[in-house]
């Protein structure tokens, strides 16, 4: 596949993404055989990355085979663009923005336009979430588990999980997803906070889901 | 004249809730504006939710680590692209 408009130059990086993406034992000597063409190097690459690739991808896309397809692609695109590598991010910071740019032509090309979140991927008024001014539900447990948090994440609508993935996951900030999304940082920020609410609201109806099926049992 | 009273003018939880976006984006984990400061203390409703969003936030970060694996046949996909186009030979660093 013919990759075009892809900026792959290294973002200025803040030190806090080492510590977020600090290096793989390995896998410096690893980025530096690929660069040379040694097969065996980009197989290792693959086995170290291949799982965050593939879980951001399907994060980010919802569906398993295309998730594999844009893996596919995104290491075949790493192999081609290694050579371009200097180390001044974090490699997985590196491979994660190509990933992520590349996974946005795919959905540009399928026809989701991009270019404002506002009118082309916000949800309709049944899924955005709802405001919550003097409602005396109780607070989240503290408790969510990371499997809730998942399944919650995975059915917001694409627009929210887009921007919740690259912000709260990944750790892009808002100027970046701003860049890549072709919209403003204000929209950006919107859509993460609507994202959270979102999120909150998913997130208390299963707890209080699996309250009631606790109580059901006890019965 | 000079106002003695210099308590900040109360905020509803719409005006409340409408600043939290830049609130977050702000980072800092700590909210020094007196208005946003006087509503949270009197509003149970609003504190819940500042708490539940940063509790949401900082959950959020375990789901960096990868849940998920790509079957083999992804491997073998690129293995057989790696060897269908030389072009895929790495471009040589310039280091």
């Amino acid at each position: 596949m013919e990759v075009q408009g892809l900026q792959m130059t290294e973002a200025k990086t803040a030190p806090g993404l080492f510590k977020r993406n600090p290096p793989i034992a390995g896998e410096a000597e690893a980025i530096e055989r690929a660069k040379a063409g040694d097969a065996e190097a980009f197989s290792k690459l693959y086995a170290l990355h291949k799982r965050r690739v593939y879980t951001l991808c399907l994060r980010m896309l919802g569906n398993v085979s295309e998730a594999e397809d844009m893996t596919q692609e995104a290491f075949l695109h790493l192999f081609r663009k290694i050579g371009s590598f200097r180390g001044e991010s974090a490699f997985s910071t590196w491979l994660h923005r190509l990933t992520v740019n590349l996974v946005l032509m795919h959905l540009r090309k399928k026809g989701l336009q991009l270019v404002s979140l506002e009118e082309t991927i916000n949800p309709s008024e049944e899924d955005s979430p709802k405001r919550d001014f003097g409602s005396r539900d109780t607070q989240l447990a503290g408790s969510v588990d990371r499997v809730a948090l998942e399944r919650a994440v995975a059915s917001l609508p694409p627009g929210y999980r887009m921007v919740f993935v690259l912000h709260d996951v990944e750790g892009f900030e808002h100027n970046e997803i701003a860049g890549m999304l072709e919209c403003s940082t204000g929209n950006s920020k919107s859509q993460l906070h609507k994202a959270r609410l979102k999120l909150r609201e998913l997130l208390r109806r299963s707890e209080s889901t699996a309250q009631a099926e606790v109580k059901e049992a006890a019965l | 004249m000079t106002l003695k009273n210099s308590s900040p003018i109360p905020l509803s939880c719409a005006e409340f809730q409408e600043q939290l976006p830049d609130l977050f984006a702000a980072g800092s984990g700590a909210i020094h504006d007196p208005q946003l400061t006087e509503h949270l203390k009197t509003c149970e409703n609003c504190s819940a939710l500042v708490r539940d969003l940063q509790y949401i936030a900082d959950q959020a970060k375990q789901l960096l680590q990868p849940t998920h694996e790509p079957s083999d046949s992804v491997w073998k996909k690129i293995q057989e692209g790696l060897a269908a186009d030389s072009s895929l030979v790495p471009e040589p660093s310039k280091n």
